[in-house]
C-alpha cells in the first residue's frame, strides 16, 4: 500500500509538472491558463500522496519496567525485569551471591528516552 | 509565457470557474471549515474511545483475578463508570472545607465498599491498587463522554464556537488521556508511580536514621502513619501514607493531629511532594519554596496551613518536578535519581533552620503504590 501510493504520487507529480510546463509554453495557446491550473492541482495531489503517511508514527511498545536490587551489606547490584509483586524497599528472600547478605529492591522504574533538546 | 487571460472561445470557462470559486468560498467557507474541524475532532474521539475501552478492559482483567466472574465484573464496572460527586455549595462558603471533606470521605467509603464487594479474595493493598485502577478508568471514560457530547451537540446545532473550542483543546485532552492510559499498567500491576516520590524520600531518609517497618507508627489518621526518628538531636516525625498499596491517605490531617498532640511545640513543617514541571524544565529537578506542598482539593492543605499559622510554625516545601505522564505513570529513572539530592536538602533545612531538641514534622505527600514501608 505504502509503495504503491508513493509511486502513484511520484507519477502524478511528474505528470502535473509536464502539464504545467506545457501550459506555460508557447504551444498551449488559449488553453494556457487552464492547463496551468490543472497542472498545479495534479501536482499538489501527487505531492500530498507522496508525503502522506510520513506523519504517522509507529505505535511504541510500552517501555519495559526494571527492578534494581542491591545488597544491604556490600556493593552488589542487579537489574532485572519487573516481576509482579515487586515494590520499592521490598526485602528479598534471596541472599546476595557475593557476601550472602540480605538484599532489598532499591528501585522499580522505566527509562524514558530524553526528549529532543530544544534551543531553550 | 502566456499566463494571463486567454483569448478566444475558452475565456467564458475560466470566468465561470473563477466566479464559482469566489461564490462557493464566500457562501460555504465556514461550512467547509466546520467540516474540517469536525473531522479532526472525530479522529481524536476515535483515539479517546480506544483508550477508554482499553482501560475498561484492563480494569476488568485486574478485578476478575480476585474471585468474581468476568461478566459480573464488567456489569458492575459499567455501573460505576459515571459515579459522580456533587461539590458542596459555595454561595455560603462558611464551613465549606468541612463539608467537602465529609463528601470526599463518603465517596472514598463507597469506592472501598464497591471494590471489596467485587474482590472477596484480594488483600488490602491489592484492593487499594484496584481502587486506583478504577479511578483511572473513570477519568478516561469521563473525557471520552464529554468530548463526544460536545462533538455531537456541535454537529447537531451547527454551533461554530462549540466545535472550535473542542478542536482547539483536543491536543491537550489527548495528551492528558494518553498519560492516564499509560498509567493503567502501573496501577493495575501495583508498580510505583512518579507521584510516590514524596513518601519514598521520607522513607529513605528515615531508614538512614534506623527506622524500620516495625518502628512505623500506623494509623495516625486513616492510612497515614510516621517513623519517629532522631536527626542531629532533633525529633522528626517522618510522615507518609501506608504502602505498598496505592493510597494517598490524609497526611494533612495527620500533620494537624501531630501538631495538636504536641500542643503546638513543633518547630518546623516540611512537606515533600511531586509537582508538575513546566514544559522545558528538567525532569526530576528539585526545587524549594514556602507553603504546604499538597495537591488535595482543599481540606488538607487548609489543615496544615491552619495548624502552622495558629502556632506560628515555620513551613516549607520541597518539590520534585515531573510531567503528567511521569507523575501518574511508572516511576521515571530521572525522578528516582533525585532522591539523594532531596534528602540532602531536607538535612540542610533541618540543621540550618531548627535547633537541637526541636520537634519537626516531615511529610512525604503522594500515592504510595509500589513503595514499601
Ligand atoms: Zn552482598
Amino acid at each position: 500500500m505504502g509503495t504503491i501510493s508513493k509511486i502513484l504520487g511520484l507519477a502524478l507529480t511528474a505528470g502535473g509538472a509536464v502539464i504545467l510546463a506545457y501550459g506555460m509554453g508557447p504551444d498551449a495557446g488559449g488553453l494556457s491558463f487552464i492547463l496551468f491550473t490543472v497542472g498545479l492541482v495534479v501536482m499538489s495531489v501527487g505531492f500530498s500522496l507522496l508525503t502522506a503517511g510520513r506523519k504517522k508514527e509507529e505505535v511504541k511498545a510500552s517501555l519495559p519496567t526494571v527492578t534494581e536490587i542491591r545488597c544491604n551489606g556490600c556493593d552488589f547490584k542487579e537489574i532485572r525485569d519487573y516481576e509482579k509483586g515487586d515494590y520499592i524497599l521490598k526485602p528479598l528472600e534471596a541472599n546476595c551471591p557475593k557476601c550472602n547478605g540480605k538484599m532489598t529492591i532499591e528501585g522499580v522504574y522505566v527509562v524514558r528516552e530524553e526528549s529532543d533538546q530544544d534551543r531553550f | 509565457m502566456q499566463i494571463g487571460l486567454p483569448e478566444g472561445d475558452y475565456s467564458w470557462i475560466l470566468n465561470l470557474v473563477f466566479f464559482g470559486f469566489i461564490i462557493t468560498m464566500s457562501l460555504y467557507g465556514q461550512k467547509i471549515q466546520m467540516w474540517q474541524w469536525l473531522k479532526q475532532i472525530e479522529a481524536g474521539l476515535i483515539e479517546l474511545k480506544r483508550m477508554a475501552i482499553e482501560s475498561r478492559q484492563s480494569a476488568i482483567d485486574a478485578f476478575k483475578e480476585h474471585g468474581t466472574e468476568e461478566e459480573e465484573v464488567a456489569k458492575e464496572i459499567d455501573r460505576w463508570l459515571d459515579y459522580f460527586t456533587i461539590m458542596p455549595v459555595d454561595l455560603d462558603p462558611a464551613g465549606i472545607l468541612t463539608r467537602l471533606d465529609h463528601l470526599l470521605d463518603q465517596r472514598r467509603d463507597r469506592f472501598q465498599e464497591f471494590v471489596t464487594d467485587l474482590t472477596p479474595d484480594a488483600s488490602n493493598s491489592e484492593r487499594m491498587n484496584l481502587e486506583n485502577t478504577l479511578e483511572v478508568t473513570q477519568v478516561l471514560s469521563l473525557i471520552f463522554r464529554i468530548v463526544r457530547h460536545f462533538y455531537l451537540l456541535g454537529k447537531k446545532t451547527g454551533s461554530t464556537i462549540m466545535v472550535m473550542q473542542v478542536q482547539m483543546i483536543m491536543p491537550e485532552l489527548l495528551r492528558l488521556a494518553k498519560a492516564y492510559s499509560d498509567a493503567m499498567e502501573a496501577f493495575a500491576q501495583g508498580k510505583p508511580i512518579g507521584d510516590g516520590i514524596g513518601p519514598l524520600v521520607v522513607t529513605k531518609l528515615a531508614r538512614e536514621y534506623e527506622a524500620t517497618p516495625e518502628t512505623y507508627v500506623h494509623e495516625v489518621t486513616k492510612e497515614v502513619g510516621y517513623y519517629p526518628i532522631e536527626v542531629e538531636g532533633r525529633t522528626v516525625y517522618a510522615l507518609r501514607a501506608t504502602g505498598p498499596g496505592g493510597t494517598v491517605g490524609k497526611p494533612g490531617f495527620a500533620v494537624k493531629k501531630i501538631v495538636a498532640d504536641n500542643k503546638g511545640k513543633i518547630a518546623r513543617i516540611i512537606t515533600v511532594d511531586a509537582a508538575l514541571k513546566l514544559e522545558g524544565e528538567e525532569m526530576g529537578r528539585v526545587s524549594e519554596g514556602t507553603g504546604a506542598a499538597i495537591g488535595d482539593p482543599g481540606p488538607e492543605k487548609y489543615a496544615i496551613e491552619q495548624a502552622a499559622t495558629e502556632y506560628g510554625i515555620g513551613i516549607e516545601a520541597i518539590v520534585i518536578k515531573e510531567d503528567e505522564a511521569a507523575a501518574v505513570g511508572v516511576m521515571d529513572k530521572r525522578v528516582l535519581d533525585s532522591v539523594p539530592e532531596v534528602i540532602e536538602r531536607i538535612k540542610i533545612a533541618i540543621t540550618k533552620r531548627t535547633k537541637p531538641g526541636d520537634k519537626i514534622i516531615l511529610a512525604g505527600i503522594g500515592n504510595t503504590i509500589g513503595i514499601g514501608l
